[in-house]
C-alpha cells in the first residue's frame, strides 16, 4: 500500500468514527425526546381523563340531586299548601283529622301524614295526632297519640318547633307496613296569636331513591352512596349497611381509614369536591356533593382502573409506535451515514478538482473546430456542429475536415464524465486526425484507432464513435460505427441511418469492424448526435426522445438553424432540470448538383383487371435492374397488385399511374388515380385472428400491402388519390 | 393459370397451377362457385404448382372454408411453397386451414 492510499484510509476511518458518534448522539437525543413526549402525553391524557370523569361525575350528581329535589319539593309543597288550612282548622279541633287525609289522598308520593298538636294546646285533649297512612293501597286512619309512641319526643315533632321552620327528619325504617325506608317532612303550625300549636307532617318512602341513584351509570364499576345528615347510609351497594351503619363506622373497617375520614368530614360538612380513596386494594376517585333541604349528601365512587382503561390501551399503542419510529430513525440514520461518508470524502476533494476541471475544459473546447460555416467557399456543403457541455468537463467530441475531395466527419461519446473522460476524448480526437491522415476507409480508421486505444486503455474506459467519409463528387458515403447511436438521415423523409452496432473503441484489440455504405443525393442530409440529446431529462424525468428530435429537425433549413432549433427545443423541454449530459451534434446538408438525378420509371394502366399482368412485367424489369431477389420481388409484386387492383376495380378512375423511384437501398412506388377519394391508410386493420365464420371476405388486400411495405402514405391532391409505398431492398 | 377439379367418392380435389393473381381469380370463380354446393365433402386444395397468390385468390379459399363450415365439410390445403406460406402467415390463414 502506498502512502497516498494509506492517508486516504485514515481519513475515511476518521470520518466513519465521527459519523458513528454523531449517530449515537442523535439516537440518544431521539430517545430522550420520545420519552419526554410520552411523559407529557401521559400527563395530559390523565389530566384529560380525570377532567372528563369529574365532569361526568358532577353531571350525574346533579342529575340525581335534581331527581331527589323533585320529590322533596313535591312533598314540601303538599305540606305547605295545607298550612293555612291547618291554621284555620285549629279552631275546630275535630276537623283537623281531615288535613292528613287530604294530603295523603291528593299526593301519591306521600305515604302518611299527621297533624300533631303541641301537648296541652287543647285543654280537653293533652295529646292529639290524627294520622292517615296508605299501606299496600289501603288508607288507614289512626292516631299517633299513644303512650308507647310518645310523639312529642319524636325528632320530627321537636326539631321543626325548635328550628321554627320546615324540617326533614333523619330517615328511618318503618316497620308498620314492611321494612320501608322513610323520611318525614314536618312544619310547625302557628295559631292566630302566633303560638306554635301543631306540627303538620308528610311521610315519604325512599324506595325510589335507590332506583334513582342506581339508574345512572357512567362507568360499569362505578356506584353511588347517599348518607343522611348523621352519616347513616341510605343508599349503598351493600344493602345490609343501609341505615345500620354510619360512614364513620364504615371508615374504621377499611384499610384507608384516613382518606375515608377526610371524605366523611367533607360530606358531613356539606361540602362538594373529590378525593382519592383506596378500597379493597384498588384506587377509587370519589366525587361528593350535599343535597339541599334534606341534609343528605351523596357521592359517586369510580375505580381508577376503569377510568383509565381506555388510556392504557392508547398508551400501549403509542409505545409501539414510538418503538417503530425509533427503529425507522435508526435505519434512516444508517442510510444517511453511508451517503455522508461518501459526500464528505467527495466534498474534500471537490474544491481542488474544480480548478483542474476548468483548465481541462478550456483545453478541450480549444480542440474541436468551432468556426462556422467551416467551408464558406464550398456550395456543396452546409455543415455545422455544436457541443454544449454539461456542468463538468465532458467526454463528447466531434470533428470534420476535407482531404482529397472527401469529407471526413465523426462524432464520439466517452463513457463517463470528468477529467478522465475529457482526456480520453482529447486522445480520441488526435488519434482520429492522425489516423485519417493516412487512411480514407472508415473501417481502417476505426480499427486502427481501436487497436491504439485498447493498448493504452488501463482504466477500462471506452468511446462510442462513428466515422463517415463522403466522396463529395459521387455522393457515396462510407461509414463505420463503433457502438454509437444511429445518425439520422434526411432523404424525402427522416430516417435512421442503418448502422451495424459493433463494439465501442478501446474495448477489445483486433476487433473486426464493419464497413457500410450509402449513396447521398442532392439535398440529402445527415445528423450525427450523442444520446445526451435524446436522453435529456425534464424535471419529471421524461426524456426528450427521438420523436421530438425528428420533429424539431423537419424541413430543409440551414445547418446552423437546425442546431439552434435543437438546442432551443431541448432547453424548452428540460426547463430548469440540471443538464446531465453533454449535447453534441453535427448536421451536414449535401448540396451537390451532380447527384440530383435518381432512377425514376413509370407506367400507366387502364381500368382493366388484365392490366395487372403489365404491372407484373413492370416490377419484374425493375427487380432485374436492381438485382432484387426473387422472393422479395414476389412480395413487392403482391403488395403492388393489391394496391393497383383496388384502384382498377373500385376507384372509378379510368387510369392508374404508377411510378417507381429507386435508390441504392429502397424503392418507392407512387400510385396515382383520379377516382373517388379513398384513404386506405385510414382503414382499420383486419383482425387476422378471427375464426373463419366471422372473417369478412374483403379487406385482405390493404392489410397485405400495409404489412409488406415499410411505409404506406396517402394524400389527396388536385382531385387525385396519391398512394406512396416504400420498401427497403438492401 | 389453370384450375383443375377432380371429384372422387366424398372428396373434391382442386389443383391450381401458376399464378393465382386478381385476373386469374376472376377466371377461377365460375369453376369454384358450383363446388360450394358440395362443400359438405372433403375439399383438398392442391397448391403444388401454385407459384403466387393474391388476396383475390385467398378470397376463394376463404369462401370455400366458410361454405364447408356451413355444410359440415372440410377444407385441406396441400403443398404450399414458402412464399405462399408467408402470405398465409401475414393474413392469419395458417390458423384458419388444415395445411399439410
Amino acid at each position: 500500500m502506498n502512502l497516498k492510499e494509506h492517508a486516504k484510509k485514515i481519513a475515511e476511518k476518521a470520518v466513519k468514527r465521527r459519523t458513528r458518534w454523531t449517530g449515537l448522539l442523535l439516537i440518544i437525543v431521539a430517545v430522550a425526546i420520545l420519552g419526554a413526549i410520552s411523559l407529557i402525553q401521559a400527563y395530559y391524557a390523565q389530566k384529560g381523563i380525570r377532567d372528563e370523569a369529574k365532569t361526568k361525575a358532577e353531571s350525574q350528581l346533579d342529575a340525581i340531586k335534581s331527581g331527589i329535589l323533585n320529590v322533596v319539593n313535591q312533598a314540601e309543597s303538599a305540606v305547605r299548601n295545607n298550612v293555612w288550612l291547618a291554621q284555620w282548622c285549629l279552631q275546630i279541633p275535630d276537623s283537623l283529622a281531615n288535613i292528613p287525609k287530604l294530603i295523603v289522598n291528593n299526593n301519591p308520593i306521600i305515604a302518611g301524614s299527621t297533624i300533631a298538636i303541641v301537648p296541652n294546646y287543647y285543654k280537653d285533649r293533652p295529646l292529639y295526632s290524627p294520622y292517615t297512612a296508605i299501606t299496600n293501597g289501603k288508607i288507614i286512619e289512626t292516631s299517633l297519640a299513644t303512650q308507647e309512641y310518645d310523639y312529642p319526643s319524636q325528632e320530627w315533632f321537636t326539631k321543626p318547633i325548635e328550628l321554627d321552620k320546615g324540617y326533614w327528619s333523619e330517615p328511618y325504617v318503618d316497620t308498620g307496613g314492611g321494612e320501608i325506608l322513610m323520611t318525614t317532612y314536618s312544619v310547625p303550625i302557628k295559631d292566630n296569636q302566633g303560638r306554635t300549636a301543631a306540627v303538620l307532617t308528610a311521610d315519604i318512602d325512599l324506595e325510589w331513591l335507590k332506583a334513582l341513584v342506581n339508574d345512572i351509570k357512567i362507568y360499569p364499576g362505578a356506584f353511588s352512596t347517599v348518607v343522611s345528615r348523621t352519616g347513616r347510609l341510605m343508599v349503598s351497594p351493600d344493602d345490609s349497611l343501609i341505615m345500620t351503619t354510619t360512614i364513620d363506622e364504615y371508615a374504621t373497617k377499611v384499610e384507608d381509614t384516613a382518606s375515608f375520614n377526610a371524605l366523611n368530614r367533607a360530606m358531613l360538612n356539606r361540602e362538594s369536591g373529590s378525593i382519592q380513596v383506596t378500597h379493597n386494594g384498588t384506587k377509587n376517585m370519589v366525587y361528593y356533593t350535599p343535597i339541599d333541604k334534606t341534609g343528605w349528601a351523596m357521592n359517586i365512587i369510580i375505580p381508577e382502573k376503569e377510568m383509565f382503561a381506555g388510556l392504557k390501551k392508547l398508551n400501549g399503542l403509542i409505545r409501539l409506535l414510538q418503538v417503530l419510529g425509533l427503529l425507522l430513525l435508526i435505519l434512516i440514520f444508517r442510510a444517511i451515514a453511508k451517503s455522508q461518508l461518501k459526500f464528505k470524502y467527495i466534498s474534500e476533494k471537490k474544491e481542488k478538482m474544480e480548478s483542474e476541471l476548468k483548465i481541462a475544459s478550456d483545453i478541450q473546447m480549444s480542440m474541436i473546430p468551432k468556426t462556422f460555416p467551416p467551408f464558406p467557399e464550398r456550395e456543396d456543403i452546409d455543415l455545422s456542429a455544436a457541443l454544449v457541455p454539461a456542468k463538468e468537463v465532458s467526454g463528447d467530441l466531434y470533428d470534420f475536415f476535407i482531404r482529397d475531395e472527401k469529407l471526413f466527419f465523426c462524432i464520439g461519446d466517452v463513457a463517463g464524465k470528468g477529467v478522465p473522460a475529457s482526456l480520453l476524448m482529447a486522445v480520441t480526437r488526435s488519434l482520429f486526425r492522425s489516423v485519417s491522415a493516412h487512411h480514407d476507409n472508415p473501417k481502417e480508421i476505426v480499427s486502427t484507432m481501436n487497436n491504439s486505444m485498447s493498448d493504452m486503455n488501463e482504466s477500462n474506459m471506452f468511446v462510442t464513435f462513428i466515422c463517415c467519409v463522403l466522396d463529395l463528387k459521387t455522393g457515396k458515403m462510407q461509414y463505420c460505427n463503433a457502438g454509437h447511436n444511429a445518425p439520422l438521415i434526411f432523404t424525402d423523409k427522416i430516417g435512421e441511418l442503418p448502422v451495424d452496432p459493433n463494439l465501442p473503441l478501446g474495448v477489445i484489440r483486433n476487433k473486426e469492424y464493419t464497413l457500410q455504405e450509402i449513396d447521398l443525393h442532392y439535398d440529402d442530409a445527415v445528423f450525427l448526435y450523442t444520446d445526451g440529446i435524446t436522453e435529456a431529462e425534464n424535471p419529471t424525468h421524461g426524456m426528450f426522445g427521438l420523436q421530438r428530435l425528428k420533429e424539431t429537425l423537419s424541413g430543409r433549413k440551414p445547418a446552423q438553424t437546425h442546431l439552434d432549433n435543437v438546442k432551443k427545443a431541448v432547453a424548452g423541454f428540460v426547463k430548469d432540470a440540471p443538464q446531465s449530459d453533454d449535447l453534441t451534434m453535427l448536421f451536414f446538408h449535401y448540396l451537390n448538383n451532380q447527384t440530383k438525378i435518381k432512377s425514376v420509371q413509370s407506367i400507366t394502366l387502364s381500368n382493366d383487371i388484365s392490366q395487372i399482368h403489365e404491372l407484373e412485367k413492370f416490377i419484374g424489369k425493375i427487380a432485374e435492374e436492381k438485382d432484387i431477389p426473387e422472393s422479395l420481388k414476389s412480395s413487392i409484386n403482391l403488395a403492388m397488385e393489391e394496391a393497383v387492383s383496388n384502384v382498377i376495380m373500385y376507384s372509378g378512375s379510368k387510369t392508374a399511374d404508377i411510378s417507381a423511384q429507386t435508390t441504392e437501398d429502397e424503392i418507392t412506388f407512387t400510385v396515382t388515380d383520379s377516382g373517388k377519394p379513398f384513404d386506405p391508410t385510414a382503414v382499420p386493420d383486419v383482425d387476422i385472428d378471427q375464426n373463419a365464420e366471422d372473417r369478412p371476405v374483403g379487406g385482405l388486400g390493404i392489410h397485405m400491402y400495409r404489412k409488406i411495405m415499410d411505409s404506406v402514405t396517402y394524400k389527396r391532391q388536385d382531385n387525385k388519390n396519391i398512394l406512396t409505398l416504400t420498401k427497403r431492398i438492401r | 393459370m389453370k384450375t383443375k377439379v377432380t371429384k372422387e367418392e366424398g372428396q373434391i380435389t382442386i389443383a391450381f397451377t401458376g399464378r393465382l393473381d386478381t385476373p386469374a381469380a376472376q377466371e377461377a370463380n365460375p369453376i369454384i362457385n358450383p363446388l360450394l354446393e358440395e362443400a359438405g365433402k372433403t375439399i383438398i386444395i392442391d397448391c403444388k404448382d401454385l407459384t403466387y397468390i393474391s388476396s383475390s385468390g385467398l378470397r376463394i379459399f376463404l369462401t370455400l372454408r366458410k361454405a364447408a363450415e356451413d355444410k359440415k365439410g372440410k377444407v385441406i390445403i396441400e403443398n404450399i411453397n414458402d412464399d405462399i406460406r408467408s402470405v398465409f402467415m401475414m393474413t392469419g390463414f395458417l390458423n384458419l386451414f388444415e395445411i399439410r
